[in-house]
Parts: C-alpha cells; sequence; structure tokens
C-alpha cells in the first residue's frame, strides 16, 4: 500500500464522517437535540459532579483530598442498611401505590363521569400539593396519635372503647399519611391523560357489549398504563426521598427508613458528613435510573398507547345514572381526608394563640394575630414576590425544557435521545440538601456572578424539578398520534410551526398538569433554597421553615392558608388562560 | 497648684477616655455606614433578631441583613462560601460547638469589642469574644395534665414508674444537643450515677423525636405531658397561653452562643459596630424581654425563679466524640 492509498484510506472515512456531521446538524431538529443535551448536561451534571467527587474523596467539598471507596464502605457494608432500604421500599411502594389507587379514582370520576360537583372536586384535589408536608403529618398526629388525637378520642367517646382505634405511629400511618400527601401530584398526571383519551376505543367496546366498568377495566385502565407509571414511578422516588413525614410520625414510633438513617449518619450528624451524604445519594440515583429504566420499557411501544388522534378526540362522559350520587359521595370523602381534614387543622392552628389539641375553650382564645402578622411584615411581603415570580418564571421555563425534552425522548429516533433522560433524572435522585451543597458549590464561585442571587434559586428549581414537568407531559405526548404531525409537515409546516400550532396545543393538559404541579412546589420549596438563598432573595419556603424553626406553628398556618388560597387563584388563572388560548 | 492639678487630672483622665471612646464609635459607624450594611449569618431566632435589628438600624443608620437557619446549616454555608474565596457574611451567631470548629479553619478575626468590658473573665472565649447567651435545657411539663404537686422534682424523678410513657425527647443518636446534654451528665451526678442514670433513662422507653422544638410542642398539646427541651419555651409558649411550667432543678446545662467576626468581612467596620451594639445593654435587655438567658448581671428572662437557676456549660464534643457518643447511644436508646 502506498502512501496516496493510506492518505485515502485515512481521509475518505473523515471527509465521510464529516458529511455525516454536517447532515445530522443541518436538520433543526438535531440542532435543538444537541443545545438542549448542552443545556441539560450543564445543569445536571455540574452540580452532580460536586458530589460524586464528593462520595470519592475524604475531605468536605471545596477542600482538595485523596480518593477513597471508604465512603462506600461505610454506607453500604452495614447490614442494618439493607434492612431499612426494604422498610424503605415497603413504605415508598405502599405510599406511591396508595396515592395512584386515590388518584385514579377521583380523577375518572371528575373527568370522566357526570358525577355532581365534578369541576369543584377537581380543584380541591390539587390544594395539598401547595400545603407543606411537614404541616399536613403534623394535622393527621393532631387527629390520630394514640394519646390525645380528635379522631381516635371522638371514636373512644362514642363507642365507650378503652383503646384508641387508630395508631398514626406505625408503618400502616406513615404509609397512609404519605400516601396522602403524593396523592395531588399522581391526580394532576392522571388527571392529565385522562382529558386527552380518544373515546372511540371506549365507544367500540361498549357497541361490543361491554358494560361501564368492564371498558374502564379492558380499554381505560390499559390506556392509562403510561401516566399510571408515570405517576407511580415519581412518587414512589419521591417517598423513598420523603424525610419530612418520617420525622414526625416514624421516629416516634421507632421505626427507621433509609432517609431517617442518612439524616442520622450523615446530614444531621455533627459536622455534616457530606461524603456520606453524596454516597447515599449515589445509592438512590442507581435506584431511580433502574425505574427511569423500567418506565422506559414499559412505554416503548409507544404507538400502542397513541389514543389521540386526528379523528376529534373530545372524551366523552359517562352517564352514572342514579350512581352519580354515589360517585360524587366516593370524590367527597376522598376529598376529606387529602383536603378538608388537613387544611382545617391548619386554618385551625393559624387561629389559635398556640400550638394545641382543640377544646372547647380554644373556641374563646381564637385569634387574627398570626395574619395580622403576615399583613404587616415587609419581610413577609418581600418573600411572596419573589416566589411568585420564581413559580411563574421558573415553571414556564421549566417545562418549556420538559416539553422539548419529553417531544425528543419519545418522538424522535435520535440515537442518543435517552441520554436527555438519563440528564434530567440524575440531579432528583440525590437528596435535597445533598443537592443543594452540590449547587451551592458549583455556583459560588461561577464566573457569571450569579450567587446569591435569586437566579441560583430558579437554577436550583429548574435542575431539581425537571422530572416532574418531564413525566407529566410525556404521559400526554405519548398518546398523541403521529399522523397529525405527518399532515402538518406533508402541508409545508417546518418543525417549529408543528410543534407550536400542532403539539403544544395538544400537549396543553400535561403543559398545565406538570406548570401547576410545578408552581405549587416553587410556591414552599425550602430544601434547595434554605442553602441558596440571600437575604434580599428569600422565598417563602425558607420563611416557613424558620417560623416553623422558631416555633411559630400559627404563623406558619397563616402563610400556609395564604399561600394556599394564593396557589388556588394561581391554578385558575392557568387553567382559564389555557382554555382562553385553545379556544 | 500642686493641689489643683491631681483635681484637674481626675476630672481630665475619665474625660480622655470618655471622648475616645465615643470618637472610635463615631468613627467606626461613618466607616461602616460607607460600607452600606452589615450581612449576619445565624440560628439566633428570627423574632429576636428582627427587633434587634430595628434597633441597630435606628440607633446607627446602618441597615442589617440576617440569614437565618440551624446551626449546622450556618456552618456549610459559611466554610463553603469562605473556602471558594467569596465571603457574604460579617458576623456569625450561633453556638459554640460549631463555632469552635469554625475558629479551627481559620475563619474568624479577632476583635476586642468595647462591649466585652460588661460581661465577666469566665464569659469571655479567648478565641470567639464574650458568650452572649446560654440556651438551657432542662425538664418542661404541662400544668393542665401534670399538677405541679405531682410534677417531678429532680432528674432521677424521671425514672419513677408513673412516667413511663409520659416523657419526651429529642432522638440522642441524631439530635446533636441532646447527644451533648446526655453526654455531660456526669457533671451534675458524677460519672457512674450518670452512666446508671443514662441507661435507666432509656429504659424508661422515651418518646423520640427530632429536636427540642417538636418536644416542647407535645408537651403543649398534651400529647406527652414531659419533655426535655430548651427552658425558654415556658416563657415563648406561656406569653401566647400555653399551660407550661418547669422543673426546678437548680443545676441546668445548655450551650454559649457567641459573635465572632468574619476575618474576610466584606463590610468590616459595620460588623464591628453590630457586633458593639449587639452585645450592648439595650440589645441585652431586648434578648432578655423576649425570653433569652443573657449574660448580663442582674438581666433575666421573664420566667419565675430565672435568677436561681445555676447554668453549667455542656462538654463539647469534636467530630470524633460526636460519632462515638452517637454511636453508645444507638445501643442504649434505640436497641
Amino acid at each position: 500500500m502506498n502512501h496516496r492509498s493510506i492518505a485515502i484510506g485515512r481521509g475518505f472515512p473523515a471527509a465521510w464522517t464529516l458529511t455525516r456531521a454536517w447532515s445530522f446538524v443541518s436538520q433543526p431538529i438535531h440542532l435543538i437535540f444537541l443545545g438542549l443535551a448542552a443545556v441539560l448536561a450543564f445543569l445536571s451534571l455540574y452540580p452532580s459532579f460536586f458530589l460524586l467527587y464528593g462520595s470519592l474523596t475524604d475531605s468536605p467539598l471545596g477542600v482538595p483530598g485523596h480518593f477513597t471507596l471508604q465512603n462506600y464502605v461505610q454506607a453500604y457494608s452495614d447490614p442494618e442498611a439493607y434492612r431499612l432500604i426494604l422498610t424503605s421500599f415497603i413504605f415508598g411502594i405502599g405510599a406511591s401505590g396508595l396515592s395512584v389507587i386515590l388518584a385514579l379514582t377521583l380523577a375518572w370520576i371528575t373527568i370522566r363521569t357526570n358525577a355532581p360537583f365534578r369541576r369543584l372536586f377537581e380543584l380541591t384535589a390539587i390544594i395539598p400539593n401547595i400545603m407543606p408536608p411537614i404541616l399536613i403529618s403534623i394535622s393527621w398526629v393532631l387527629l390520630l396519635n394514640p394519646s390525645n388525637g380528635l379522631i381516635n378520642a371522638t371514636l373512644m367517646w362514642i363507642f365507650g372503647l378503652e383503646q384508641a382505634p387508630f395508631n398514626i405511629y406505625s408503618l400502616p400511618g406513615l404509609i397512609f399519611v404519605e400516601g396522602l400527601i403524593l396523592t395531588p401530584l399522581s391526580f394532576l398526571i392522571i388527571a392529565a391523560a385522562l382529558k386527552g383519551m380518544d373515546p372511540s376505543l371506549e365507544e367500540s367496546a361498549k357497541t361490543l357489549g361491554s358494560n361501564e366498568f368492564g371498558v374502564a377495566g379492558r380499554i381505560t385502565f390499559p390506556l392509562m398504563r403510561p401516566a399510571i407509571l408515570a405517576a407511580g414511578t415519581l412518587n414512589f422516588v419521591r417517598a423513598v426521598e420523603s424525610f419530612d413525614t418520617p420525622a414526625i410520625i416514624a421516629l416516634p414510633a421507632r421505626i427507621e427508613v433509609f432517609t431517617t438513617k442518612i439524616w442520622r449518619e450523615a446530614l444531621g450528624s455533627f459536622p455534616t458528613n457530606h461524603n456520606l451524604a453524596a454516597t447515599y445519594g449515589v445509592g438512590i440515583l442507581v435506584i431511580a435510573l433502574l425505574f427511569v429504566y423500567l418506565y422506559r420499557r414499559f412505554t416503548s411501544q409507544v404507538e400502542s398507547f397513541s389514543t389521540v388522534t386526528g379523528k376529534g378526540f373530545r372524551p366523552h362522559q359517562i352517564e352514572l345514572g342514579k350512581w352519580k350520587y354515589l360517585a360524587s359521595s366516593a370524590a367527597f370523602a376522598l376529598l376529606v381526608l387529602m383536603v378538608a381534614l388537613p387544611f382545617l387543622m391548619l386554618l385551625l392552628v393559624s387561629l389559635m394563640p398556640y400550638y394545641h389539641v382543640p377544646t372547647w375553650e380554644t373556641w374563646k382564645n381564637l385569634t387574627l394575630s398570626n395574619y395580622r402578622y403576615i399583613l404587616d411584615t415587609q419581610r413577609v411581603h418581600k418573600a411572596f414576590g419573589n416566589s411568585l415570580f420564581l413559580a411563574i418564571v421558573g415553571a414556564s421555563v421549566c417545562m418549556f425544557l420538559a416539553a422539548l425534552t419529553s417531544y425528543i425522548t419519545v418522538r424522535t429516533k435520535i440515537a442518543a435521545r435517552g441520554l436527555l433522560e438519563g440528564l434530567v433524572f440524575i440531579p432528583w435522585a440525590f437528596p435535597g440538601s445533598a443537592l443543594a451543597l452540590g449547587l451551592l458549590w458549583a455556583y459560588v464561585d461561577f464566573p457569571v456572578p450569579i450567587y446569591a442571587t435569586i437566579w441560583i434559586i430558579m437554577i436550583a428549581y429548574v435542575t431539581r424539578f425537571l422530572p416532574y414537568g418531564l413525566r407529566a407531559v410525556s404521559s400526554t405526548i405519548i398518546q398523541i398520534h403521529k399522523e397529525l404531525e405527518e399532515a402538518s409537515i406533508a402541508c409545508g409546516a417546518g418543525f417549529f410551526a408543528t410543534f407550536r400550532r400542532i403539539l403544544i396545543p395538544l400537549m396543553r393538559p400535561g403543559i398545565m398538569a406538570g406548570w401547576i404541579i410545578l408552581a405549587t412546589i416553587y410556591m414552599r420549596e425550602f430544601s434547595a433554597s434554605i442553602f441558596l438563598y440571600s437575604p434580599g432573595s428569600e422565598p417563602l419556603g425558607p420563611l416557613l421553615y424558620f417560623l416553623y424553626l422558631d416555633g411559630m406553628r400559627g404563623r406558619v398556618g397563616a402563610l400556609g392558608v395564604v399561600i394556599s388560597i394564593l396557589c388556588v387563584i394561581l391554578i385558575a388563572f392557568a387553567q382559564r388562560l389555557s382554555r382562553w388560548e385553545a379556544r | 497648684m500642686t493641689k489643683t492639678f491631681p483635681f484637674l487630672g481626675t476630672l481630665l483622665i475619665p474625660l480622655f477616655f470618655l471622648t475616645s471612646a465615643f470618637g472610635q464609635d463615631a468613627k467606626l459607624i461613618e466607616a461602616a455606614k460607607k460600607e452600606g450594611k452589615v450581612v449576619a449569618y445565624g440560628s439566633l431566632e428570627s423574632d429576636t433578631t428582627e427587633t434587634i435589628k430595628k434597633a441597630f438600624e435606628k440607633k446607627t443608620g446602618i441597615q442589617m441583613e440576617y440569614w437565618r437557619a440551624s446551626a449546622t446549616k450556618v456552618m456549610d454555608r459559611a466554610m463553603n462560601e469562605y473556602r471558594a474565596g467569596k465571603p457574604l457574611f460579617d458576623v456569625i451567631l450561633t453556638n459554640d460547638n460549631p463555632l469552635q470548629i469554625m475558629h479551627k479553619h481559620g475563619i474568624f478575626a479577632k476583635y476586642d469589642s468595647p462591649s466585652a468590658k460588661e460581661f465577666s473573665k469566665d464569659a469571655i472565649d479567648p478565641n470567639l469574644g464574650p458568650r452572649y447567651r446560654n440556651v438551657i435545657v432542662g425538664v418542661v411539663y404541662n400544668k393542665s395534665v401534670i399538677k405541679p404537686a405531682d410534677a417531678p422534682k429532680s432528674l432521677e424523678d424521671l425514672l419513677k414508674p408513673q412516667y413511663k410513657g409520659k416523657l419526651v425527647m429529642p432522638d440522642p443518636t441524631q439530635h446533636t444537643t441532646t447527644t451533648q446534654w446526655v453526654a455531660s451528665l456526669w457533671k451534675l451526678m458524677g460519672k457512674e450515677k450518670a452512666d446508671k442514670y443514662i441507661r435507666d433513662l432509656a429504659a424508661m422507653k422515651p418518646i423520640l423525636v427530632e429536636s427540642l422544638l417538636p418536644a416542647a410542642e407535645r408537651v403543649t398539646t398534651g400529647e406527652t405531658p414531659i419533655a426535655i427541651t430548651y427552658v425558654k419555651y415556658v416563657f415563648i409558649f406561656g406569653q401566647r397561653g400555653a399551660p407550661l411550667d418547669y422543673v426546678r432543678l437548680g443545676k441546668m446545662m445548655g450551650d454559649g452562643h457567641y459573635a465572632p467576626l468574619n476575618n474576610k468581612a466584606p463590610h468590616v467596620n459595620a460588623g464591628k459596630a453590630f457586633i458593639d451594639f449587639f452585645l450592648g445593654d439595650e440589645s441585652m435587655k431586648i434578648m432578655a424581654s423576649m425570653g433569652e438567658f443573657v449574660n448580663r448581671k442582674g438581666v433575666y428572662p421573664p420566667l419565675p425563679d430565672a435568677d436561681k437557676i445555676q447554668f453549667v456549660e455542656m462538654v463539647d464534643l469534636d467530630e470524633k466524640g460526636f460519632a462515638e457518643k452517637k454511636k453508645e447511644y444507638t445501643k442504649i436508646f434505640l436497641q
């Protein structure tokens, strides 16, 4: 072989590669993929790098240390850890399973039936997502503790029982409360998918002789599988990662779960052992990625879930006849558990001079002083402004990224599209405070001066909660048949025109559901904000946390009530805007 | 003449010190005003800080910004900013243990505030300055559930069978102040007796919660009538109507809090001016009126018999010490 042939032999593939690369980037969707991958990689890998590095080093973040596997040995050589992982697994499956069952029942009644008051039920089902989880847990302790819980005391009085019938300080109690806390998230995802479902399959089944329950079991439920799995996956990881409810209920019950162990040994130790916290985070990351893989396998046959086609997709309502009152009663009972009882407790706490189990004496001493504090304090007004800004702008940015990511991962055949989803889920797997520390370190020395401004909080929110937006929108996009896009492209529209005029309107239920989930979480988020805010950029989450830390339960309750009302207004406004745009 | 000179001298010497003190104060405040504001990170309660902030701003015209978190989070944030060379804080207001760790990392400047003179020598740490308050842990109970006559009278009384299932305390394997409190019991009862007491206390199966506040709250609700918690909650919740009282133990243990200056403070003069005010009479009285045990003779929180409490500082534990104690208490309290 002479020199020329060698040159050709080497040069030809190079030219060929260049041509391939050029043809790749010349398509707008590929350019968008590259841009989006760069943004997501920066958002997720930059802070995660510090945490992964921290898990493999023996010194605190920011201090040069030595490579070590000791953190992994310490975290995973203890047989106790595996027993706790099993308890956490039972807790996670139980709570997410309960949340999905409750959400599915509620969503079916409010979206697909003619049950009275269904619109009101739909709006109120989201409220618990707004209330700080710690307050919901405390409310349930006040209601169901075996010493003097209100429900227990009432039942003992009515039935002359000697022992309290319910004990909140137990694994079923823990699952029950966490399940109720997680239900709104499941509801939003499942309701969005139910709204976008094509009724023709259900009608065909009915024509072939199935009754309503047969249709629900054989058609509706299987079609809902992506949304159910999405909600279950999200809530499983959310339950396994949660610390609020276990801290209030599991600790006095002497039940230990994985997060209480992480708290005991790493985040709550003194001084905080972030290396060990990051190591535990890597373990949760592996579990979360396994769930993402399983979810993708479940939904790999995308076409089989396509139910929104070009042939009209307005879902019809099922006439329940006289059963509609029973359906309404069931939804009402669920909402009493999910919303009314905890909200009433929150309201009561906000009106009480100090935190206690209400007696007849309580009614005489109710006060509005906690609401006066909210009205009179400038710090509170500023925190409201900051949180509203973060909720509206942050949720919009997040949903824009989520919609693009979802489109590319579900709709295109780009080889590395799965990478985007992986990137989105990496930061989610770390415990909130551990990730916040990674973010703090990542941005404290960043060349663009965003540290100690509201923008670093915005970046943290988008990074941490993007999976919520992604899951909400993906479960909708999976249901949209490709024929609509193909028709648009056949009519000469480009990618952007098709995305804006066809896909975005069809994805609207999922986008709105995701936006509402995110905006309501951003209104009260604290685990990331607490590390990243500076005095001028304090949002409501840290303010709530400090009032809680200082024993000001009344003020926390009052602030919780006002935030809840504000969020309901925000949600109603978003839904109205969505309908107005759709006209 | 020889008679008038000493007379003039006795008049002029204090005047000289007085003017120099005022001169230094005015000069410092002038420089601080040019810096615009002071930034403090701390675990001092927001309401107390807010009242002190208003008084400070009114007196000096310097703005104060405060970032409030738990002591551990304060340390995490301060150390991270410091290591990155971008500390945003001038002053830290928190308890002894995290401050000692931060001091070992060379984070603080030595500042001899003129206000330090008002503190007794034993209340001044050579590295951190005056210990401005003591946060005291004691036994608190609900008067409407347990009559004062039936309430425990000593720590030993908590071991009586009648209180089984009625005691709540923070988990000593998880909550660091409680780890310290249990580890310091020997200071009150001697080593041998303390070791036995800890085992007997664990055998009572107290209800374990996350921290001192949830323990106190379970007492206000009556869910659990007795708690090992901060004595100041008797005043804080009491002024809102909660029927709380505390057991007069005589000697009670607690933690000291300090206000050191960052040696890379972005507003060094404002930081000094704030420390001077913070350790001064006005600020100490504000804190005491809000339930704090300040280190100033004759100034007490509005709590019955507050002046009779003998404060015993808890032992300092380093990282290794905490790890060992938590391991030991896991065996005693949880297994």
